[in-house]
């Protein structure tokens, strides 16, 4: 067995001379191949085509990537340079990418390159030699595969961005290298001293005359809490009507403008120690930027976080408020104060019984202020104050829209099953984002929810209507707590309402027997007929000059039962019961008499309103295709006929419950529809809620409003946001989706959240930039374009520099800074600022000739460098070439 | 509540443990079938559920369902057809039912007139009540009594045209386009719904199997259910 082992191990033993060098080299050589016969991608996203592949090397890993810029942005591919060096390019407009390597593409203008860097945090080329050996592995790669594509390894601290590099094409080599410095020495501060060091590092063997010279100079301002205000929001009643949008900073971290020349023969201008022909206002071109913070706080989309924040939080509200939500007297519930109630509540009894315990709540809990709970209240409860506020369904006027964001926005908007904008759901549900938002979090949340239900339980034991939400039976197209709501006033509307109705129905039986009386032949007839006991009770109209059959009296309709009302959780319990009899014919019938409770109640009224009325009277009222006419006439002048089929089978339950019936009136019979059972379940359903399913109840009217919200702000705002139609659409299906989970879907909020926050951050920006940059408001595309290719991160090119109004605005921002930071006064400013030039942040230059190198019968090639003067940075960007062959 | 204790008998009863297990489906559409009264729509469902035809069913109190399993573009469909009484009276009680609802097949007599011109009526109906993207299929009832025809063949047509619906004159009775129709509403309601799945991606987790059924939060409430 052991010699087996062995046998195996001798013979996988490699014993080929290759050295791990070369192994390394091999792979890179693969691995080249493999990209070179690897099909473009059809679609990428970014403009950068990155492949990447790990490679191993003495114990270390690294990164092995190819960068390339795809298709459509290199459209010059077809006239390709000789040398990648001298694809034209100077300082670019893109912005530079998150990618570290592609820095190489903004100092060299590289469009393809391949990197090899150190994987993870360990950095194995900081030491010198291992460096080369990594780059000669490189060269014999490029030589091996006559590689058209610079390549480089990163050396030092990656943070510093520090490669060095080698390219061959049509024998000649270009040398990249890169220094990098905090602090340069002094002769390389300006544009005489480059230029000397440029020359010396080339040392060519002929003088060298024609380098041409760009040059970038970068200032920037920030501070911007200084130039603008931010809007804070201020609570007041107007602004409860509206979710908070926007930010309470500064979005803005650095505007940075560019002064651009580009391509100056050397000899053209003068930038020394003493003087400098590279001044802001004589630049040939302005690019300008603008960076922006990160993580900034965005009050809409902060909003929706808190509410996500306490999803899953399965507390009651009770758990929360602890001992304020049960010692509270009602004295104390600012409303009572404000409806007097005559009679004293459940909650007004046990709060007396409570009332010995030490007062300590309000201090200890971080509640709302009762002046503030007040405010709240009333924009609830509009009509417990007599003025000062803003009743239900009073019609705001809008201004005309300037952009159309959705079309049919109205129509779209209606098929979210929340609620009106004008109803008490819409604005409880703004007002529970404030409290939690502004007024003390979780605590305040539940706060207000208590208060909420303590004044619904008030309402309903002393039967004020609730406001802000229609009493007509629940709408199943509303969120779930507006239904439970409206349920509760058509309770609410029954209870007040019996003694009028039935007082009403009363009178109205009398006058129509006092109208039936006047033919007195009909009432002696009436009285034979009909014994005490057997008197017609609750006749609602007569029906269509109708005679019963067998007595030939009118047929009247008679008062029913009101309406069952239920809300849809109530039904959804309904159809489950249902469905879980089966499918089968006995379930059928089953599900038949469950469901015929008030067919019987509906025959009893009917029995009761027409004594001697017999099926077929029924059936004529209640299901008049069920009755087949004859030609021949009755006795009473009306058609006969008879049952149709299905009505005369035999078990038939129609048949059945008619025999079974008995004349009741429908306010003797028993209640169909119990109110006070009904409104107790809903104050019960309301007062037990669990903070996550208050939560859940307030989330689609929630993400309604924001929704609307986004929409006012995006259609009247200054100007038109990008996408804003297809983000509007996208958002309008995520909300319509919510509405209608049954249950919450959190994934499905989180996404409306993120994206919903994108487009505020956005409009905050943009909004931003107008106010600094276009303080005046002037409406002008141009404008508008610059704007929104600063929000997108990119460089624009100021046309007309300080001659359009974006640059003159800039200029007037740089004034204003510099007189802060001179602490100088306004006019002092005027006279002097020609003479005060802002100061760079940061010089960039790029020199470049082409020489002969390294002899005098060498051919000519490119010579580049780049160096870059910030304040705290010093990088020399060179990149020196030259003919390979000897002579 | 007269038959409150058939009910809990029912929990008990082997029939649901059965339907609670009958999980085997990849989706489950509800679908309502209305009309005005006695058009035949419970005769229409038992035909397409039972293949079964009687000259007269009780006329449906309230509302009743069936359940019929069907493959479709290799898809287990499990179809939830509820069956509504189509008297006035028990219009509140029915459409109830509407919320929910993939797709509806309104129904008329065609030797009916009456039930015909409340075509209109039910269409608003489903606007009011039901989900925007509801799918509805208008069917023309007893073709086989040409005998008695009083709605042609082209004025069911154009006024399906003119509700943007397709549109199918059957028969129960002779059994005629009965499977066409529900075939037909389940292609529209698959091709509806994978249209939308491509738009909304946040669609694919909610639409797993059956999802309605296996929330039902708890056994029968009697005390509830008094409609």
């Amino acid at each position: 067995m052991n010699e087996e082992i062995d046998d195996s191990e001798f013979y996988h033993e490699d014993f080929t001379t290759a050295s791990s060098w070369e192994i390394l080299v091999a792979n890179m050589e693969e691995i080249v191949h493999q990209w070179k016969s690897d099909k473009q991608h059809e679609k990428t996203p970014s403009s950068w085509d990155i492949k990447s592949e790990k490679l191993i090397y003495m114990d270390h890993n690294f990164d092995f990537t190819l960068y390339k810029r795809t298709a459509k942005e290199c459209s010059m591919s077809e006239n390709k340079p000789k040398h990648v060096l001298e694809e034209y390019y100077d300082f670019t407009l893109e912005n530079s990418n998150s990618q570290d390597a592609l820095c190489l593409f903004d100092w060299y203008g590289l469009n393809e390159f391949i990197v090899c860097s150190t994987a993870g945090r360990i950095e194995a080329t900081n030491n010198e030699s291992k460096t080369k050996i990594l780059l000669s592995a490189l060269t014999v790669l490029v030589n091996n595969m006559n590689l058209d594509i610079p390549a480089f390894v990163q050396i030092q601290e990656k943070w510093q961005k520090v490669y060095c590099g080698v390219y061959c094409s049509n024998g000649i080599r270009t040398n990249f290298d890169i220094v990098h410095l905090k602090r340069g020495p002094h002769y390389c501060q300006n544009l005489t001293g480059l230029l000397q060091l440029f020359k010396s590092k080339i040392c060519s063997p002929c003088s060298i005359e024609n380098i041409t010279v760009s040059c970038k100079l970068t200032y920037q301002l920030q501070e911007f809490e200084n130039f603008c205000n931010v809007s804070k929001d201020i609570i007041n009643l107007g602004s409860l009507f509206k979710l908070p949008l926007g930010l309470t900073t500064s979005p803005v971290k650095t505007l940075s403008l560019h002064a651009v020349w580009s391509c100056l023969s050397e000899h053209s201008v003068i930038d020394s120690d003493s003087q400098t022909d590279f001044v802001l206002m004589r630049a040939q071109q302005w690019h300008c930027n603008v960076e922006f913070e990160d993580n900034l706080l965005c009050l809409l989309g902060d909003c929706l976080s808190e509410y996500l924040s306490i999803l899953n939080n399965h507390n009651t509200i009770y758990d929360i408020l602890g001992d304020y939500a049960t010692s509270n007297t009602p004295e104390m519930n600012p409303l009572d104060v404000l409806t007097e109630p005559a009679v004293p509540t459940i909650s007004s009894l046990i709060g007396k019984a409570t009332k010995f315990r030490p007062k300590r709540r309000r201090q200890r809990y971080a509640l709302i202020p009762d002046e503030t709970l007040v405010t709240l209240l009333y924009f609830l409860f509009p009509d417990a104050a007599e003025s000062g506020t803003v009743p239900y369904g009073v019609q705001i006027e809008h201004l005309p829209r300037k952009y159309t964001i959705i079309n049919n926005r109205d129509e779209e908007l209606n098929n979210i099953k929340t609620c009106n904008q004008e109803s008490l759901v819409w604005r409880l549900s703004l007002v529970l984002s404030l409290c939690l938002q502004n007024f003390g979090g979780l605590k305040a949340f539940c706060h207000l929810w208590y208060e909420f239900v303590q004044e619904m339980r008030y309402r309903w034991e002393n039967g004020i209507p609730i406001p802000g939400v229609s009493n007509k039976m629940p709408d199943l197209r509303t969120c779930l707590l507006n239904q439970k709501l409206q349920l509760l006033n058509c309770c609410l509307d029954r209870k007040i309402a019996p003694e009028t109705q039935k007082f009403a129905s009363a009178e109205n039986s009398e006058d129509e027997e006092f109208f039936d009386a006047t033919d007195d032949l009909d009432e002696e007839k009436r009285k034979e007929k009909y014994s005490l006991w057997d008197k017609p009770v609750g006749r609602l109209a007569k029906f269509n000059d109708l005679k019963l059959i067998k007595t030939g009296d009118p047929l009247y309709i008679p008062c029913t039962q009101d309406p069952v009302l239920k809300t849809e959780d109530q039904l959804d319990e309904d159809a489950d019961m249902l469905l879980k009899l089966g499918s089968d014919n006995e379930a059928s019938e089953l599900r038949a008499r469950i469901m015929s409770a008030s067919l019987l109640s509906d025959m009893e009224s009917f029995k009761a309103a027409n004594p001697g009325a017999i099926l077929e009277d029924f059936i004529r009222w209640y299901s008049p295709r069920d009755w087949i006419e004859e030609e021949e006439l009755d006795e009473y002048g009306q058609k006969k006929g008879s049952l149709s089929d299905r009505m005369k089978l035999d078990n038939n339950i129609w048949v059945e419950m008619w025999e079974n019936s008995r004349p009741v009136p429908a306010h003797r019979q028993k209640r169909l529809f119990d109110e006070t059972t009904e409104a107790e379940k809903v104050l019960q359903f309301l007062d037990l809620r669990t903070v996550s399913q208050i939560v859940e109840l307030v989330i689609p009217v929630l993400s309604h409003a924001s929704l609307e919200r986004v929409l006012d702000e995006m259609e009247y705002f200054p100007m038109e946001i990008p996408h804003s139609q297809t983000r509007a659409i996208s958002l309008l299906k995520h909300v319509q989706a919510i509405s209608r989970d049954s249950k919450c879907d959190i994934k499905r909020f989180e996404i409306f959240m993120q994206e919903i926050t994108a487009l505020e951050l956005q409009i905050s920006q943009i909004s931003f930039l107008q106010s600094t940059l276009n303080p005046e408001n002037i409406e002008d595309e141009q404008i508008n374009n610059m704007i929104v290719a600063f929000v997108l991160g990119r460089n624009v090119n100021i046309e007309n520099k300080e001659r359009s109004i974006i640059g003159a605005r800039i200029m007037e921002l740089f004034k204003l800074h510099t007189q802060k930071t001179f602490n100088m006064a306004p006019n002092e400013l005027r006279d002097r600022f020609d003479q005060i030039h802002p100061v760079p942040a940061q010089k960039e230059f790029v020199l470049r000739t082409d020489c002969i190198r390294p002899n005098l019968h060498s051919c000519q090639s490119p010579q580049f460098l780049r160096a870059i003067l910030g304040r705290n940075e010093f990088r020399l960007i060179g990149a020196f070439s030259e003919d390979t062959s000897f002579f | 509540m007269p038959f409150g204790s058939n009910i809990i008998m029912a929990g008990t009863d082997p029939k649901w443990q059965k339907d609670a297990a009958d999980q085997n489906f990849d989706y489950m559409f509800k679908l309502l079938i209305i009309g005005n009264s006695s058009v035949g729509k419970t005769s229409f469902l038992f035909r397409y559920a039972d293949d079964s035809f009687t000259s007269a069913f009780v006329s449906t109190v309230g509302i009743d369902f069936k359940v019929k399993t069907v493959f479709r573009h290799e898809k287990r469909v499990k179809l939830q057809i509820w069956d509504t009484a189509g008297q006035e009276r028990y219009r509140t009680i029915t459409t109830a039912y509407y919320r929910g609802a993939m797709g509806f097949i309104l129904m008329y007599d065609i030797t009916n007139e009456e039930s015909f011109n409340s075509v209109q009526d039910w269409v608003t109906q489903i606007k009011t009540y039901s989900w925007d993207n509801a799918q509805v299929i208008l069917v023309g009832n007893k073709c086989d009594m040409e005998d008695d025809r009083v709605i042609s063949f082209e004025r069911g047509k154009q006024l399906a045209d003119q509700l943007g619906v397709e549109f199918y004159e059957t028969s129960a009775k002779e059994n005629i386009n009965v499977k066409a129709v529900f075939e037909r509403l389940v292609d529209i309601i698959c091709d509806k719904m994978s249209d939308s799945l491509d738009t909304d991606p946040t669609l694919m987790a909610g639409s797993g199997k059956g999802q309605r059924l296996t929330d039902a939060p708890q056994g029968p409430q009697t005390g509830n259910c008094n409609c």
